[in-house]
């Protein structure tokens, strides 16, 4: 049970395998774009969307586990602080760091996070247990998020191609309103005494699904990336989310039942 | 590599400004009537939505009017005034439709919970605060603090923004500009939200008890942001 307040949130997948999917598959996914997209052509650049899902899930679950415990001010605020950190330690790590800027953004953004977190329970006094390491997870993914969007929109990390077709072009608001939303959504969707981790989790792959989609319309585009695998590609995951949701939906409601359709002024009289 | 002390040092003083830009963002929110989905449904003073979206509005006005007047004038007090001014407009526009709204839409007098007295009107409140409820609508006292929170929370925005775009560099403008907004919007919302946990959610505004928690997220603020201010001038002077 984990109604927003009332402790630890109950989990079927443990932690730690979804904090190795988001790292592994995050950092496999954005350099696997990167190396591929130069090898075998731009279409392979829809695997950094697939990289950046890895990381909306796994932000999301940290999300779900953090704010379980009642944060105050509503889930909203943890996601844009994902990419708030995110945004600082991935424009840091890809302008200094070249091939190893993604590393460098993740290590920045876990340093940021767990100061971040150590501020709000020794400072602020704030007193979830867990703050500290889900502020690290939190900061992590949201640079995950953003790097692997980035990269699905341009086909590289070259932080001059990310200047250009990314940041001054303004997207990258985008991609911050679409990955905050994959990453706050699920949880504040589904929080309540019902709240199940499954039923979250395939929520944040029904928003990934649709950051996707958004990162391919941008990129078809940019030069260096194809948009139309990664918006076919994007469009499927999101099938497999809604459906998925839907049957968690009714496999945790009590009954499912149709209103209707709304009475006619006729019948009414 | 890049010579990060060499970078750290020449932009000593933006590194300072930043800091304190972030400070001030912080503090600001504590004045703002944030009265979260309570307030929403009329149920506590304020304005019903979070605390990060109103800073966020707020202050990203704030960057707009900054950014624009940047486009005129490098003088560092026009730019810095038309941030707050920019910030201030924004918040009361949506402090007014708010008041608007609980007035005419949900029929409810504005009242505060915090205070038997409006310290500004003097106006009696316990009595018109219904049943049930932390007050509702924006009292007077809300609505000031709240532009008075608009303009510092602008005016730390502007010092951030202003201070970004004078970094060092070897950037086109276009380029600078993009990513110095980025890194002012990053800085806008983690320092957002590291007040809203301080106040839990819902403040009325600087009549509120809870305003005399704000040190604690200052000081919070100040280390991230310097934190947030040393990546940033890297970034940016590194290129």
């Amino acid at each position: 049970m984990s109604a927003g307040g009332s402790g630890a949130a109950a989990e079927a997948i443990p932690q730690n395998k979804i904090i190795a999917f988001g790292v592994l598959g995050g950092i496999i996914g954005i350099y696997a774009a990167y190396f591929l997209v130069d090898m075998v052509g731009q279409y392979m650049s829809f695997i950094g969307a697939l990289g950046a899902i890895c990381g909306i899930i796994w932000g999301a679950a940290a999300v779900r586990r953090v704010a379980s415990y009642g944060l105050g001010t509503g889930v909203p605020s943890i996601g844009i602080l994902a990419l708030g950190m995110g945004i600082l330690a991935a424009t840091f790590g890809l302008s200094v760091g070249g091939v190893a800027g993604p590393i460098i953004a993740l290590i920045t953004a876990a340093l940021f996070g767990l100061l971040i977190g150590v501020l709000a329970n020794k400072i602020l006094k704030m007193g979830i247990p867990i703050m500290e390491i889900a502020m690290t997870e939190i900061a992590t993914a949201g640079t995950i998020t953003i790097i692997g969007l980035a990269i699905a929109m341009t086909g590289t990390f070259d932080f001059a191609i990310v200047l250009k077709q990314v940041i001054s072009t303004g997207y990258i608001a985008v991609i911050f309103i679409a990955g905050g939303l994959a990453i706050l959504h699920p949880f504040n969707a589904n929080l309540g005494p019902d709240e199940k981790q499954d039923r979250t989790l395939i929520v944040a792959l029904e928003k990934g699904a649709l950051a996707m989609v958004v990162a391919g319309i941008v990129a078809s585009i940019n030069e260096g990336a194809s948009g139309s695998l990664t918006i076919l590609i994007g469009l499927a995951l999101w099938y497999i989310g809604f459906s998925g949701y839907y049957e968690r939906v009714k496999r945790d409601a009590y009954v499912v039942v149709g209103s209707g359709q709304l009475p006619t002024k006729e019948e009414l009289e | 590599m890049i010579d990060i002390a060499g970078i750290l040092m020449s932009n000593m003083s933006y590194l300072i400004l930043i800091t304190l830009g972030g400070a001030l963002i912080s503090w600001s929110v504590h004045f703002v009537p944030v009265g979260g989905a309570p307030a929403a449904m009329a149920q506590a003073t304020g304005i019903g939505t979070g605390t990060v979206q109103l800073a966020a509005g707020a202050g990203l006005t704030g960057l707009v009017t900054a950014g624009a007047m940047m486009q005129v004038t490098d003088n560092m007090a026009l730019i810095i005034a038309s941030g707050a001014v920019g910030a201030m407009i924004m918040i009361s526009v949506t402090m007014m439709v708010g008041a608007l709204v609980y007035t005419y839409g949900v029929g409810c007098p504005p009242a505060s919970a915090k205070v038997k007295y409006d310290p500004i009107t003097k106006d009696r409140q316990d009595l018109y605060v219904s049943q049930g409820t932390e007050g509702h609508g924006l009292p007077t006292v809300s609505f000031v603090s709240g532009v008075i929170g608009g303009a510092l929370g602008g005016f730390g925005g502007a010092v951030i923004y202003y201070s970004l775009m004078s970094i060092e560099n070897g950037l086109p403008l276009v380029d600078l500009v993009g990513i110095a907004s980025v890194f002012a919007v990053g800085i806008f919302f983690v320092n957002s939200v590291i007040p809203s946990y301080n106040i839990g959610g819902t403040i009325e505004g600087f009549h509120d008890p809870k305003f005399k928690r704000f040190p604690k997220a200052v000081i919070s603020s100040l280390i991230a942001t310097f934190v947030c201010a040393i990546l940033a001038v890297l970034s940016i002077g590194g290129l």
